[in-house]
């Protein structure tokens, strides 16, 4: 399991990763990081929604509400044109940042 | 799924009720209840699936800070009262309370001495000291002079008080002050209790001495005024100094009248 320090930097990427084919909702999108991460990693449900809050505040996502079959309303997510933006800069930043870190990284 | 419903509930109970927080809250609710769901589907039992989902919602902390609820930092801006100021406290607020007592006393003992000066010289107590006019000068003085006192002393408490004004926008009594005062505060409660049943009987009792004076001589002459007067005198002070005392427990304890709105 991943300690939620190490890869703080990178839940938006997650969430932003899971929202470009198309919108979803809170639960769907824990989910699959779940299964995603093989089980390795299981995002708590105070920093997904404090995720939301903060792509949303930022213009990364939009939210809007969608009404279930059992009557339920549930709020939906979409990624912005200024999100798949700041998806490409993470992913950018992530591959030197794997180089970096790589360099000190030695098999004993 | 109470427990679920209880434990977010208690998540957000220190948090301002707004629109946006109650949304997150829903949509929270609305993950867990399917996470729920879905582990009892998988064979999960009751607890096993209500432990799951607790033990993955996370730090509240977290979602406050990018709700921007300040509700930390609020609270660290309220001073943290020390213990000297603390018992300065009480101890201005008990001084205030006699002060304003007395002063209330006074107010009564005014009106008192003036009948009991005037019935003195009708019943000609006072021949060869003083005649009936100057009698009744005499208690209109000694009542200026007395309400002139209390009024004195009413402003000399709150000005006592003045000091203390900026308890009223908030503190943050610690933990083992506030411990304190509360052990302080339930030994003080039989003493409370007590002049409150004086208080109460001298009140109900306060009409005797007059139906008691018209009872022996027909043509009640008003010395059973002053005593009705002096018996509620002396209740009020007890109401005034001890409640004051009472007072200062609940609001340093913010209990009662001064329970913080949430």
């Amino acid at each position: 399991m991943i300690s939620s320090d190490v890869i703080r930097g990178y839940n938006d990427t997650f969430i932003l990763y899971l929202l470009l084919d198309g919108e979803s909702y809170g639960y769907e999108i824990a989910k699959n990081i779940r299964k995603l991460s093989d089980e390795k990693y299981i995002m708590k449900e105070t920093t997904l929604y404090s995720a939301f809050t903060r792509l949303e505040k930022n213009g990364y996502i939009c939210s809007f509400y969608k009404d279930e079959t059992q009557g339920k309303r549930r709020t939906y997510y979409r990624i912005t044109p200024e999100g798949l933006a700041y998806y490409h800069e993470k992913c950018a930043e992530w591959l030197i940042t794997q180089e970096v870190v790589n360099k000190f990284i030695k098999e004993l | 799924m109470d427990t679920i419903i209880g434990y977010l509930n208690n998540m957000f109970a220190a948090l301002p009720k707004t629109a946006q927080i109650e949304g997150v809250k829903q949509d929270l609710l609305a993950s867990m209840e399917e996470k729920y769901r879905e582990l009892k589907e998988e064979g999960k039992t009751e607890n096993e699936a209500v432990g799951i989902v607790i033990s993955e919602f996370g730090n509240i902390d977290e979602l406050m800070e990018e709700l921007d609820i300040a509700v930390e930092g609020e609270e660290g801006i309220l001073p943290v009262l020390a213990p000297e100021d603390t018992w300065d406290y009480m101890v201005a607020k008990k001084k205030a309370g006699f002060m304003t007592g007395i002063g209330v006393m006074l107010c009564l003992i005014g009106p008192a001495l003036l009948i009991l000066l005037h019935v003195l010289a009708e019943t000609g107590f006072l021949q060869g000291i003083l005649s009936e006019d100057a009698a009744g000068i005499l208690g209109v003085v000694a009542l200026l002079i007395l309400v002139a006192l209390a009024v004195g002393l009413f402003i000399f408490s709150g000005m006592m008080l003045e000091n203390y004004k900026y308890l009223h926008k908030g503190f943050n009594l610690p933990h083992h002050l506030r411990s304190e005062i509360q052990q302080r505060s339930s030994a003080y409660a039989s003493t409370y209790t007590l002049s409150l049943v004086m208080g109460v009987c001298l009140c109900v009792l306060s009409p005797v001495p007059v139906i008691a004076e018209s009872l022996i001589n027909n043509d009640s002459s008003g010395y059973g005024v002053v005593l009705l007067l002096s018996l509620i005198a002396v209740a009020v002070f007890l109401f005034i100094y001890y409640g004051n005392i009472k007072e200062s427990f609940s609001f340093l304890l913010k209990e009662g009248e001064y329970t913080r709105e949430k």
